[in-house]
């Protein structure tokens, strides 16, 4: 398998490491009211797809980027790169 | 009581052998600099690399050499470089500040991969794409070879420099030899 990184172009997999799904950049605010719940909800609950899916993988046999990869479980096509700073960047709106 | 006195040699003893078609050798009296840029400081660290060194900030992927050849500048990542030269011209106080620096040079050993069959032999164990139109001359990445953590950069035509841990030089030079000998 191939991963074509933003930065670096086309890589084989066996210099990455896999996390898992990208919901993990997804932190819930410790301060906020629903606190616990949503803390029960980030560390276990899981979706579980038959299709396309998000997920972090380590560049670590490389720069040591992380990358949210969006993968299709079903036939391993990757569809979609991108730098894990940038989405989280572009989450928070700016720097 | 007895005299002892200690002789200092590098990790593979100056290894220097020729193969059909192929020079292998160890790169003796390496020295590396990392190069860390802070975020947003690239602006500043380009310009302290070139006043200090002369060399320019190459882009990821690629490196550049000093005017003299004698250091050469290689770009791993967004904020990673890599100051390669023969001694330890470059200090790291010339910098100012700029950016985060750590001395490398006893932790890797280089070796000189050249000859028309480099390429070929190189084709067995590195998973990056070394066609000269896609690795052209001054490339360079990082990756693994044999599950060895390893720094590819080609410095001419047939030419390429190999850096690997020096803790694991004998396996890594193992791996080098063994695929020169099952692509020959």
């Amino acid at each position: 398998m191939i991963i074509n990184h933003p930065l670096l172009g086309p890589r084989d997999a066996a210099e990455f490491v896999y996390l898992g799904d990208a919901s993990l950049m997804e932190r819930p605010d410790p301060q906020g009211p629903e606190a616990a719940d949503n803390f029960h909800d980030y560390a276990y609950l899981r979706k579980n797809p038959a299709g396309e899916h998000r997920e972090l993988w380590y560049h670590e046999q490389g720069d040591r980027s992380w990358l949210v990869v969006t993968r299709n479980t079903l036939t391993h096509e990757i569809s979609k790169v991108e730098l894990a700073r940038d989405v989280a960047v572009t989450r928070r709106g700016g720097q | 009581m007895a005299e002892y006195s200690l002789k200092s040699s590098s990790a593979l003893s100056g290894y220097n052998h020729d193969f059909d078609g192929i020079k292998l050798r160890e790169l003796t009296g390496l020295s590396i600099l990392s190069i860390a840029v802070p975020l947003s400081g690239e602006a500043a660290a380009k310009t302290a690399i070139h006043t200090a060194f002369g060399i320019f900030m190459p882009e990821i992927g690629a490196s550049t050499t000093s005017a003299n050849l004698a250091m050469r500048l290689v770009r791993l990542g967004v904020d990673q470089l890599f100051l390669l030269g023969q001694s330890s011209d470059a200090k790291p106080a010339q910098l100012k500040g700029t950016v985060y620096t750590t001395d490398q040079s006893d932790v890797w050993i280089g070796l000189e991969l050249s000859g028309p069959k480099a390429r070929t032999a190189l084709a067995r164990i590195c998973p990056i794409d070394l066609h000269p139109k896609v690795f052209a001359i001054d490339a360079a990445a990082r990756t693994s070879m044999e599950h060895l953590g390893t720094i590819i950069i080609r410095t001419g035509n047939d030419a390429f420099v190999l850096l690997s841990a020096s803790s694991s030089a004998s396996s890594f030079l193992h791996a080098v030899e063994l695929s020169i000998g099952n692509t020959s």
